[in-house]
């Protein structure tokens, strides 16, 4: 996958949408900037999911210390969090 | 699945036998205990039975002729013209060097349906007993089945609806082998209780926002807290053995996990000696591994203790079966429309009492104070 902004924005809602969808929930209407945990489309299972697929999709290995809100919560954060870790 | 019939050992010094005579063809369907040929030293005369119902499916050995022992005889198959496997199961390769270690017939029975390697064993006798493997077992802490039990596949026909057969992947094979334990070996109890889960929830809310946690700690406190219950409840941790209390000295906490279409029982290890942020972590840790399908060894057997959520499906209760030498695995489950949930408790009557588990459960049902 490109490590283009854009590009990582949209494969991450991509894949909180289709994570949503399995639960029968909706998820088109989260915004970039919105706590992911605390938007309720995802439960914790699908979360872990998600950060799974985060580290695959990246072959980006976390830390357990770096499965936290400030670093994974959002978009935005998912997207700043890898950008930084892999460019910085 | 076709499985050899190994040329026995008819005494300890002699490495090769002569095939005095073979009683079968191939294609021939044979019924287990029926002598299929004699072996024979210069010492002595040995009878060869079949080990299962089956088709001959190939003869190697011939009558006249030496065989080492230990080599395959003949293979036998459930279906009439399967074919055999490449090579001979590590499990299966007979030690013909020593000669003291060979298995038994139902030890060699017990290898075969469990897939070990008869070197890997120690033995206490002159020859690999069951009660070996079951000794091994539990110091490798794998599931085993009862000796003398017939597995399905050793007396189960073919259905007479065309279909085919397919082998079981790993994780098939273990869930078979996780529902046999359960079947033949514990004396699995269940019981449940209603409960209400707002205390449960509040107490794993405010964990969270204590703590910054990016997933809902409710479960893994849950299952913490069965550690705790445990910890100060020892024989809760244990299983019997050949009709002996096993008493475990370190916790493993199974923890179900959905991966797909594989549901993985993940372990942490000794979590007695873990605070909750670090067994939170260590669970985090096995369930990524899980999800990922990349759970070691160490993390994916050994469960002296189990836990269960099926909540996120809307499941309002479930029974789960028992991992192997545990004596208690407790489901969780969805809330009904009245706000009530179920804490449910798959137990093993041999080591718990049905008081003992509703204990445990009334006990778990309450966050700490």
């Amino acid at each position: 996958m490109q490590l283009d902004r854009d590009t990582i924005k949209a494969a991450i809602r991509s894949k909180v949408i289709e994570l949503a969808k399995a639960l029968n929930i909706d998820a088109a209407a989260l915004g970039d900037a919105d706590i992911i945990p605390a938007a309720g489309y995802l439960d914790s299972s699908a979360i872990l999911e998600l950060i799974v697929w985060y580290e695959q999709a990246y072959d980006f290995p976390l830390r357990q210390e770096d499965i936290n809100i400030d670093n994974l919560g959002s978009i935005d954060a998912m997207t700043d969090f890898l950008l930084a870790r892999k460019t910085g | 699945m076709p499985s050899p019939l190994y040329v026995p050992r008819v005494n300890n010094n002699d490495d090769s036998v002569r095939v005095v005579e073979l009683r079968v063809k191939e294609g021939e369907f044979v019924k287990r205990g029926q002598i299929l040929g004699a072996v024979e030293t210069d010492k002595a005369v040995l009878d060869v039975p079949a080990e299962r119902d089956g088709y001959v499916l190939k003869i190697l050995g011939r009558s006249g002729e030496t065989a080492s022992v230990g080599s395959v005889l003949l293979w036998l198959g459930e279906i009439a013209g399967e074919q055999m496997a490449e090579q001979t199961p590590a499990a299966l390769v007979v030690d013909t060097a020593g000669g003291t270690e060979r298995p038994t017939a139902k030890a060699r029975e017990m290898l075969r349906e469990l897939d070990l390697a008869a070197a890997a064993i120690p033995v206490a006798g002159e020859r690999l007993t069951v009660a070996d493997i079951e000794a091994w077992l539990v110091t490798q802490r794998k599931p085993a089945r009862a000796p003398g039990s017939d597995a399905p596949t050793a007396s189960e026909r073919t259905p007479s609806v065309p279909g085919e057969y397919r082998e079981l992947s790993g994780e098939e094979r273990g869930m078979f082998s996780t529902v046999l334990w359960h079947r033949d070996r514990a004396a699995p109890g269940y019981l449940e209780i209603e409960y209400d889960p707002a205390p449960w929830n509040d107490y794993a809310a405010r964990y969270a926002e204590q703590n910054k946690l990016m997933l809902s700690p409710l479960l893994p406190l849950m299952a913490f807290r069965l550690v705790e219950l445990a910890k100060a409840s020892p024989p809760i941790n244990a299983t019997v053995v050949n009709e002996r209390r096993y008493q475990y000295h370190q916790i493993n906490l199974g923890f179900t996990v959905q991966a797909g279409q594989t549901l993985y029982l993940a372990v942490v290890n000794a979590a007695q000696e873990l605070t909750a942020a670090r067994f939170i972590d260590a669970l985090g840790e096995v369930q990524r591994h899980a999800m990922a399908h990349k759970l070691r060894p160490s993390e994916s057997s050994g469960a002296t203790l189990a836990f269960s959520s099926m909540a996120r499906w809307n499941v309002s209760r479930h029974i789960p079966i028992l991992p192997p030498y545990t004596s208690l695995i407790v489901s969780h489950a969805a809330p009904n429309a009245s706000g009530h949930a179920v804490l449910g408790a798959s137990y093993d009557h041999r080591v718990l009492s049905g008081f003992d588990a509703a204990q445990i459960l009334r006990a778990l049902a309450q966050p700490p104070a």
